[in-house]
């Protein structure tokens, strides 16, 4: 019998407390362990985790690499399977390493199995995967059934890898095939938290809810942290509490991290249905336990999916330097331009080569592109860098060039006649490896939830004792 | 004369997705929150980031003391060129609005 059978099988009824743990909102990344393990001696019902986002950028979606180190996450791993199967409750991973395309799902599947073997734990492991059928993806653009979330062009042929976010059928799916422990590809981060609540009849508003604070564990607290966070759902409502006493959640730290990340403060769109908050109430049970209910589901009458793809753009090197001198900082956007333009004349940007040159300087215009100019001259500034060309070559050449003509650079007034910059290491010019952009952002509009249903394909695995 | 840092609890940035970014501004309590939806205006906000009003898009929260704005990003994260990828520094240009 499975660990979800199990459970479901002797649930008395929805006035009953269902307790879910959330382990981490970034597996991978070091959960910790006090709050992790005051957790687990609460006996929770549910262990979840999400392990990706599209957040950290482009580069993990399109190269399939994990933003985590393997070690880590096998560290993570071994926490949470060997707690799930002590206990016998469910262990449901979204988002498999960072992106959740085949790579990233192959090797989170690869790290589980070993730390499994380590472990001696036999288990049936679900594998969900989440990529897109290209050639679909593409049919669903002539049809004009793709459209785009925010400013993005969709750029499907070139795309490394293309994802779409699965809500909880896909994992419901793979519970009834007998999952003791899912492991899902890119996923909505609330569907791991909120499956296995809907699944036993407590409502969908307050469990999707509850799903989408949970998904951050104590980041919804004062002060936020990564700390473990415990939900207990009962009747139509849930309570939070931190799983580290120094973390309190409020009526209002929790009421405000429903905003997080969020475009639209009120709906929360999830690939089955949106849930409605604007009914929502958040009181006090103690100085650090809320209790939320009041949020309402609304099924979708059509099913679509939210796909993410990435693309690749060419190499980048990056070029670090420092500058003090008052005369170099007042000129430097003339000389950067100026800069620029020589190095276009001595290495031509083709239409086959295409390169970028482009320079923040820290201190003015780094971090923002302010409309004002700073009111006083910073003491220092800080160069960085950014070209992308086709190949490596091209891209260290440019680099190269405009690092050396920028030191050498005459202007009005120069007294710096040694150098304009200040290279903190040398050689200046860092390979930055292969570059990215996203290549796709958009919802897929499907005719049939059969059709959902297909795009995330269950595999199951019986994972034996001494057979890695 | 008050500006918006000394009367918000929270300002702060990141992004909705890669292609918009979102600022919330949380208040203390209703007062506070009142004052702060009478400053932050669209014209108000399109000023500060030097952005077309119709990019920019305000939504107030009474219930938890918060407004939320919403606007495109000139790339989309992580994009060459992007200047903050998880647009966790977006919000500064808010700091020293008078409200």
């Amino acid at each position: 019998m499975s660990a979800f059978s199990r459970l479901a099988a002797d649930w008395p009824g929805t006035d009953a407390p269902l307790r879910v743990l959330a382990a981490s909102g970034q597996l991978g990344l070091g959960i910790p362990k006090a709050a992790f393990d005051a957790g687990i001696a609460r006996a929770p019902h549910v262990i979840a985790a999400d392990m990706g986002s599209i957040d950290p950028g482009p580069h993990y979606l399109g190269s399939g690499k994990m933003a985590a180190a393997p070690s880590m996450v096998r560290r993570d791993l071994a926490m949470v399977l060997r707690a799930a199967r002590d206990l016998d409750v469910p262990l449901l991973i979204g988002s498999s390493g960072t992106a959740g395309a085949a790579p990233h799902l192959a090797e989170v599947a690869a790290l589980l199995r070993s730390v499994a073997a380590e472990l001696g734990l036999a288990f049936r492991l679900a594998t969900i995967a989440a990529d897109m059928p290209r050639d679909m993806v593409q049919a669903a653009e002539h049809a004009n059934r793709l459209a785009p979330i925010g400013p993005i062009t969709a750029q499907i042929a070139p795309s490394t890898h293309i994802v779409g976010q699965m809500g909880q059928r896909a994992f419901a799916t793979a519970l009834a095939a007998g999952a003791d422990v899912i492991l899902a590809g890119r996923a909505c981060d609330t569907a791991p938290f909120a499956v296995v609540p809907v699944l036993l009849g407590y409502p969908k508003g307050p469990a999707v809810h509850m799903a989408k604070i949970l998904e951050c564990t104590s980041l919804c607290c004062e002060p936020g942290g990564r700390d473990a966070m415990l939900a207990t759902l009962s009747g139509d409502g849930f309570s939070l509490e931190s799983m580290n006493p120094s973390r309190a959640a409020t009526p209002l730290s929790v009421a405000a991290h429903a905003l997080y990340e969020q475009a639209d403060p009120t709906r929360v769109f999830e690939p089955e249905g949106h849930v409605d908050l604007s009914a929502a109430r958040y009181t006090a049970i103690d100085a650090r336990c809320v209790h939320v209910s009041g949020a309402v589901w609304h099924d979708s009458a059509q099913p679509s999916v939210k796909v993410e793809a990435a693309r690749p753009v060419g190499h980048r090197v990056a070029i670090l330097a420092g500058v003090a001198d008052p005369g170099f900082i007042a000129a430097s956007s003339e000389i950067l331009a100026a800069v620029c333009d020589l190095v276009a004349e001595m290495i031509p940007q083709t239409q086959d080569a295409p390169w970028t040159l482009q320079f923040r300087r820290y201190g003015i215009d780094g971090v923002l592109d302010w409309p004002t100019p700073p009111t006083t001259t910073p003491r220092e500034v800080f160069l960085f860098g950014e070209c992308i060309a086709p190949d490596l070559e091209t891209a260290r050449a440019v680099a190269a060039a405009a690092r050396q003509h920028l030191l050498h650079w005459g202007f009005d007034g120069r007294l710096c006649t040694g150098g304009n910059l200040a290279f903190p290491i040398t050689p200046p010019e860092l390979d930055a490896g292969p570059a990215y952009a996203f290549s796709l952002y958009h919802i897929m509009q499907l005719d049939t939830w059969d059709a959902l249903d297909a795009l995330f394909p269950v595999t199951l695995h019986d994972i034996e004792k001494d057979r890695p | 004369m008050m500006i918006l840092s000394d009367l918000a609890r929270v300002i702060r940035s990141k992004n909705a997705g890669p292609t918009l970014l979102t600022v919330d501004v949380l208040f203390a309590d209703a007062p506070g929150f009142a004052r702060g939806v009478a400053a932050l205006t669209v014209a108000a906000v399109a000023r500060c980031y030097a952005r077309r009003p119709e990019d920019v898009r305000i939504i107030a929260v009474p219930s938890a003391h918060a407004v939320k704005i919403v606007l495109p990003r000139s790339v989309p994260a992580g994009a060459p060129g992007d200047r903050d990828a998880y647009g966790a520094q977006q919000h500064t240009p808010l700091l020293d609005l008078i409200v």
